[in-house]
């Protein structure tokens, strides 16, 4: 039987390089451990930086859980779902958030099955009933629709937050979280998984870009790819595809922007030749300004930009490029 | 060698898509099931890819025996499908769709693998397209206690075990796991070849292997659900978008970076 705890679970948060999630998942979770009854905590494997401690207080955590352990030094997931589910039994919290990203994507759904747990991804709310049933209401059909979930109380849930699924929100009277070292034995644990080639990062990513511009199906072909690229460089940005033209081989997979490709978050989005379908725009709704361009003035896209253009792109790209460099 | 594959049977995304795009997207009186009968049920894409993946470790040389299953409501065309395309045998796990989430699911498919002789690699899709939920492989590894290595664009048999290339938002990584392992396959794997006719009509012919829960042997426990999926809505986006109006190309891109410019969203 769990506790009316919800504990809010990172890792790998360096110095300066502080996920922007964490906000987003601290407002969602205290949201629900007011309405679970239960404290807020904030577990974190590795040290309790000063900005964790500044960020935890302002968001109202009662307690900043933390484990450090030799084999956490580098990604590990055999040693990241031992250590927390270690920490399930201990203090059995009801609610386990994260920040939904490439590597939560496995360990949510493993720590739910070592810890007993319920697990649901692309969650956007949750909702604690006074009968502790918990709702979490989440993306699906690529984010045509949502899909609302309940886990009834004797069940602990691990729920993976989607990017930008609230908007963050201080707490109305800041905290002094209590700092708790955590005990844990990954003496048994021996990374079953070898890596042989780490990934070549090359130049800046798309998460973090703040313009991006993206291409679609609309651009004809291949060799007009270069568009969008030109583009990119002429506003100091990266560029973006719809799956489709990856599928295709029109690009490489590393520009994909959707569901199953990257979800970004930049200051401009311009989508050109792009339909606006639910999985691409899971990848990019969260842009403060899309921008569209597309020939049909019914495309979905046109329902979540800002700016629009109903044109043919191979002819308004080319004049854009111009504009930008003007 | 012995490879499982999982499959799941969905209705094809590019329709419901289509009838989002239309605004035609509705919701049946039971709050949760969408209702349009001329939506095609097919293999979800990323399993078709997972049976792809298996394919090709077969065309490498690997002397293996490909086995598909499937659970819950007995999906016979997505199975006799996996058939023609060259699964040595295809299975169906009888279950009542309205007793399961994905932690029952991964018990079925585990102790299926479980006692059916065990499998050297178990591949699926890293996520269905109705749900988008992607947990059921990582259950199943957990349940199988088998190393999971997910999103890969290529799986190959390597030294007494696998040599997975996964696409992270990095760039590809490769990693290398000795024994077994489920894979989850993305669709950076590429197309899926097609069936040919001659054996299309021989998997006419193709019965599933059904299999009783019963015959599993699962707890109490292992065959309770712990998520229910209780609704389903179609969300309302409202658009607020501001077109730009011109008489040329020109006009129009000039208006809209003097636009941009203005409001400080490009330099």
């Amino acid at each position: 039987m769990s506790s009316n705890e919800v504990v809010v679970v990172t890792w790998g948060l360096g110095g300066e390089a502080f996920a922007g999630e964490v906000d987003d998942i601290l407002t969602l979770g205290r949201a629900a451990a007011a309405d679970a009854g239960g404290a807020l905590n904030w577990l974190t494997l590795g040290p309790v930086s000063d900005r964790i401690a500044q960020t935890a207080g302002k968001y109202g955590v009662a307690n900043i859980d933390h484990i450090e352990d030799a084999k956490l030094a580098d990604f590990s997931a055999d040693a990241i779902v031992a250590a927390l589910a270690q920490y399930c039994e201990q203090r059995s919290p009801r609610v386990i958030l994260l920040a939904q990203g490439f590597d939560v994507r496995l360990i949510a759904p493993r720590l739910a099955a070592k810890a007993g747990a319920g697990v649901v991804m692309n969650a956007a709310a949750i909702e604690v009933a006074g009968d502790g049933k918990l709702s979490v209401t989440a993306s699906a059909y690529g984010g045509d629709t949502r899909a609302v979930y309940e886990i009834a109380a004797v069940h602990a849930c691990v729920i993976s937050v989607l990017a930008n699924a609230v908007l963050p929100e201080v707490a109305d009277a800041p905290t002094t979280p209590a700092v708790r070292d955590i005990a844990v034995d990954l003496a048994a644990v021996d990374e079953r998984i070898q890596v042989l080639e780490k990934p070549k990062a090359e130049g800046p990513r798309l998460d973090a870009a703040e313009i991006i511009v993206s291409g679609g199906r609309g651009l004809g072909d291949a060799a007009n790819y270069k568009l969008i690229e030109e583009l990119a460089v002429a506003l100091g940005g990266l560029p973006g595809a719809s799956r489709p033209i990856v599928d295709d081989g029109w690009v490489d997979s590393s520009h994909q922007v959707g569901l199953t490709g990257t979800i970004t978050r930049p200051g401009l989005y311009l989508a050109a030749g792009i339909s606006g379908a639910s999985q691409h725009m899971a990848g990019c709704s969260a842009a403060k300004t899309i921008v569209a361009i597309n020939t049909d003035p019914d495309a979905s896209i046109f329902r979540y930009a800002r700016f629009g253009i109903v044109g043919d792109c191979l002819e308004i790209l080319p004049e854009l490029i111009r504009a930008a460099k003007a | 060698m012995r490879i499982v594959v999982c499959v799941k049977e969905v209705l094809d995304p590019d329709a419901v898509n289509n009838y989002a795009l239309a605004g035609r997207l509705q919701i049946g009186d039971d709050g949760k099931s969408l209702t349009q009968t001329a939506i095609p049920r097919l293999m979800n894409g990323f399993d078709e890819q997972a049976l792809e993946a298996a394919l090709r470790i077969r065309d490498a040389g690997a002397d293996c025996n490909i086995t598909v299953v499937s659970a819950g409501p007995t999906p016979a065309d997505i199975l006799k499908h996996a058939a023609a395309l060259g699964a040595d045998e295809v299975v169906s796990i009888e279950a009542d769709p309205a007793a399961l989430d994905a932690h029952v699911i991964a018990n079925l498919l585990a102790g299926y693998i479980r006692t059916s002789g065990g499998a050297d690699l178990v591949l699926c899709g890293r996520q269905a397209s109705d749900d988008d939920q992607g947990v059921v492989p990582a259950l199943v590894g957990e349940v199988l206690d088998l190393p999971i290595v997910t999103i890969a664009r290529s799986v190959e048999s390597a030294d007494a075990g696998w040599r997975v290339t996964r696409v992270t938002p990095d760039g590809d990584e490769v990693v290398a796991v000795k024994g077994g392992a489920v894979v989850t396959i993305s669709n950076e794997l590429g197309d899926p070849r097609y069936p040919t006719a001659a054996s299309k009509i021989k998997a006419r012919r193709v019965k599933p292997t059904v299999v009783a829960v019963s015959e599993l042997g699962l707890s109490a426990a292992d065959s309770e659900p712990r998520v229910a999926f209780t609704r389903q809505f179609v969300p309302t986006i409202q658009g607020n978008c501001e077109f730009i109006s011109g008489d040329s190309p020109a006009e129009l891109a000039d208006r809209l970076i003097a636009r941009l410019r203005e409001d400080s969203v490009i330099q």
